[in-house]
């Protein structure tokens, strides 16, 4: 039975909107010869060695910095699977999350403290250019790489390891026969994901690129409308990013096989050998290390840096506001509408309308495959023959974040309300439970946990975000990425550190305000 | 009297033959249904509920014809075997529930409320949260809060699967007494032929999407010379 109910209106709505925003920009796109600097021929980029230059680039970096994340994530990931009872694994698990929530020009402060001239572990000028990329990706993906892999090693049931144990086998074969089954399943998904995650990286290779010769598609598309203002080139880069993208993300989609919803986590002691212990250990301080060390010193650069100069500065105030402006209201609008998405499709799943629910949910996440500043680029086109797009900073910026943050709503949201609709939704039809009451009586007391967690994400990404408020910001309009940016611009390093310190407390006290305030409590 | 009278219904895209429902249940009667996985019990108990809409057929109440009715306006009260309760909210509020969905409950409802789970044995339990209970006690909170609907139609969907024998039992004595006090109707599905001894007079046998036989029980389960009935209960 089909029947137009308010959940297919208000996600219909929310469908026709993001379809807007990213098809208005598209059509932008496609209008190339009527763009400043078009040349008959610029949509044959191979004939460009520059283009051909930033392509190869640009997969280059992406697949070097995959490897150089994942691999040694299987490492650490198995060395946190297989140590278990440790003193302060949790909090070193905690960790390897604080990188989802780390804007990246922070990172790449604490990259430079770490590893450039004068700091602990001096690179000098080698720095900057594809070695200094590496680093602040592997910063960010093999974190987060250890925290996807984990919970296949904890997957494999109880009863497997003692078998294995009781048959005998070694760590070779137990690697064979339980572990590597378990990590097969999942790691082409991972390694995909953290190679769009590199391959649309903008704020790390802005800032650590070296010029021409390492310049990405993200960063070449900014180039080209900010500096060379070559509107056509732009368009050609975008639209050569968004068919990469959609590539990946397409096999991607094939490949995934990411837990949807939260399994049961064996914890027993696992068996091993005699140095098992010791080198687990060490890889598991390493990688600590790793993570820590550019936070950490960061944190000492800012502490002894111009602090008085910069917190008494009313500019700096000025780009609080706004920064906070920007990402709590790209949050408060992603989770409402992932919130009307993800009922439509949880009411889908429900009536055993399965595939209609995935396509809902896909439909949601279709930023995937349309990186920011592709979809920046598209409303710059499309809005700047009409109107001067640096005095709509605000609405793009905030639109775009919240766009961007639909997925990770959709993925926080999505398996809580379906297993709320599996449980209840019988319960609630037989209680005439609807709207209102089972919004208050139900749905916000078991949901306000993954919906406080989707909104700290999406304003802490929003936040800290240095794509599209460097293609539209101004000096009067800069959040604080941007002002970090134009300080490292102005070779201002110790004022960048301060700034940045500012930056990240003020995503952790957001992150931490929002997760607390609207998750709060949670006793059932 | 609850008739169901040539319900059919056949899922989306299934390959099994349509389902079709015949059953007579008396006001004051549990009748229980029993058979195979998968032989439309519980989509029996979805028709009446109105989970589910027929293809055709009609469900009758005392005459009347109910199968059109939404969910909530239906005269119907239902226990699944768990997700009864939400965790979050009291017993009261859990059993307040069933009687007005924005707990703007008059003086009269609320002792209501209170009178029903002391009826079930919960009074000292009021302010419990449903993870604080045992099964059992879970179990009889659902029943309190059948009792508060009013509802004339009961129906238990392996409400008590999960329970030892010895609570089982206790809570199938509840509720036949509840059902005879109030004069309700109840439709019991269980796997377990004993269930069915213990709490009725009559036993449907379901199979294959058809009431097979309707029955008195003892003969049903002891005498019956349907192959069917034989190799479910392994008699065969």
């Amino acid at each position: 039975m089909t029947q137009l109910n308010p959940r297919a209106i208000s996600a219909g709505i929310v469908l026709a909107l993001v379809g807007l925003i990213i098809l208005a920009p598209l059509a932008g796109l496609v209008n190339l010869s009527g763009l400043p600097g078009y040349e008959p021929g610029d949509l044959r980029f191979w004939h460009s060695s520059y283009i051909r230059r930033v392509l190869s680039f640009s997969l280059w970096q992406a697949l070097l910095s995959t490897l150089c994340s994942v691999l040694p994530a299987i490492l650490v990931a198995r060395a946190f699977a297989l140590q278990v009872n440790f003193p302060m694994r949790g909090l070193l698990l905690r960790l390897f999350a604080l990188p989802l929530v780390v804007p990246a020009v922070v990172a790449v402060l604490g990259v430079v403290s770490v590893y450039g001239s004068g700091g602990w572990i001096p690179l000098g000028k080698s720095l900057y250019g594809l070695n200094g990329i590496l680093l602040a990706h592997v910063f960010f993906n093999l974190p987060l790489a250890v925290r996807l892999l984990l919970p296949q090693w904890q997957s494999i049931p109880e009863h497997h390891w003692q078998l294995g144990d009781q048959l005998g086998m070694s760590t070779w074969q137990r690697w064979r026969y339980l572990e590597w089954p378990a990590l097969r399943e999942a790691l082409p998904g991972i390694m995909l994901l953290v190679f769009m995650l590199c391959l649309t990286s903008f704020a790390v290779v802005l800032t650590l690129g070296g010029g021409p010769k390492s310049t990405t598609l993200e960063v070449a598309i900014y180039q080209s409308l900010r500096f060379d203002f070559n509107p056509a080139r732009a368009v050609v880069l975008a639209l050569l990013q968004l068919v990469i993208c959609m590539l990946v993300a397409g096999v991607t989609l094939k490949l995934q096989r990411l837990p949807e919803v939260e399994i049961t986590l064996s914890s027993g002691a696992r068996p091993q050998g005699r140095l098992q212990k010791p080198l687990d250990m060490a890889l598991i301080l390493v990688a600590t290390i790793y993570v820590g060390l550019p936070l950490s010193s960061m944190l000492v650069d800012a502490l002894s840096g111009p602090l008085l100069q910069i917190i008494s500065s009313s500019y700096l105030w000025q780009s609080i506001a706004k920064t906070l402006f920007i990402g709590l209201s790209a949050a408060l609008i992603s989770v409402v509408a992932g919130w009307f998405l993800v009922q439509y499709s949880a009411s889908l799943a429900q009536a055993g309308q399965v595939n209609k629910a995935r396509l809902i949910d896909l439909a949601g996440s279709i930023v995937y495959v349309m990186p920011p500043l592709v979809i920046g680029t598209g409303m710059f086109v499309l809005l700047s023959s009409h109107v001067d797009v640096f005095n709509w900073v605000y609405p793009i910026v905030i639109t775009i974040n919240a766009l961007m943050g639909l997925p990770f709503v959709i993925r926080c949201l999505g398996p809580a309300l379906r297993q709320n609709h599996a449980r209840y939704h019988h319960l609630c039809q037989s209680l005439d439970l609807q709207g209102w009451n089972r919004f208050r009586y139900l749905e916000w007391p078991l949901l306000r946990r993954p919906l406080g967690l989707a909104a700290a994400l999406v304003a802490a990404l929003a936040m800290g975000d240095l794509g599209v408020i460097a293609l539209f910001g101004t000096p009067e309009t800069a959040t604080l990425a941007l002002v970090i940016y134009q300080q490292l611009g102005a070779y201002l390093i110790p004022h960048a550190t301060v700034t940045a310190l500012v930056l990240l407390l003020l995503c952790l006290v957001v992150f931490w305000l929002l997760e607390r305030g609207i998750g709060g409590k949670f006793d059932a | 009297m609850l008739e169901i009278k040539q319900l059919a219904f056949r899922y989306a895209g299934a390959s099994a033959p349509a389902m079709h429902f015949d059953l007579d249940v008396h006001a004051g009667e549990v009748v229980s249904l029993i058979g195979p996985s998968g032989s439309g019990k519980s989509t029996l108990l979805s028709l009446v509920s109105g989970f589910l809409t027929p293809d055709s057929g009609e469900v009758l109440l005392d005459g009347v014809a109910i199968e059109q009715l939404a969910v909530p306006s239906r005269p119907v009260s239902i226990v699944f075997q768990q997700h009864n309760l939400f965790p979050h909210l009291d017993l009261f509020t859990n059993v307040a529930l069933g009687v007005d969905p924005s707990l703007r409950l008059t003086r009269q409802q609320a002792s209501e409320v209170t009178a029903a789970l002391e009826r079930l044995g919960l009074d000292q339990l009021q302010q419990r949260k449903p993870g604080e209970l045992s099964g059992g006690q879970r179990q009889r909170v659902a029943l309190a809060r059948a009792l508060v609907r009013k509802r004339k139609i009961l129906l238990l969907d392996e409400a008590f699967a999960a329970l030892g024998p010895a609570l089982r039992e206790e809570l199938i004595g509840l509720v036949k007494t509840l059902v005879s006090e109030n004069k309700m109707i109840a439709l019991l599905v269980s796997h377990q032929p004993r269930d069915a001894l213990m709490a009725s007079a009559r036993t449907a046998f379901v199979s294959e999407g058809r009431v097979v036989a309707l029955e008195d029980t003892v003969a049903l389960l002891e005498q019956s010379q349907l192959a069917e009935v034989r190799n479910y209960l392994g008699t065969l």
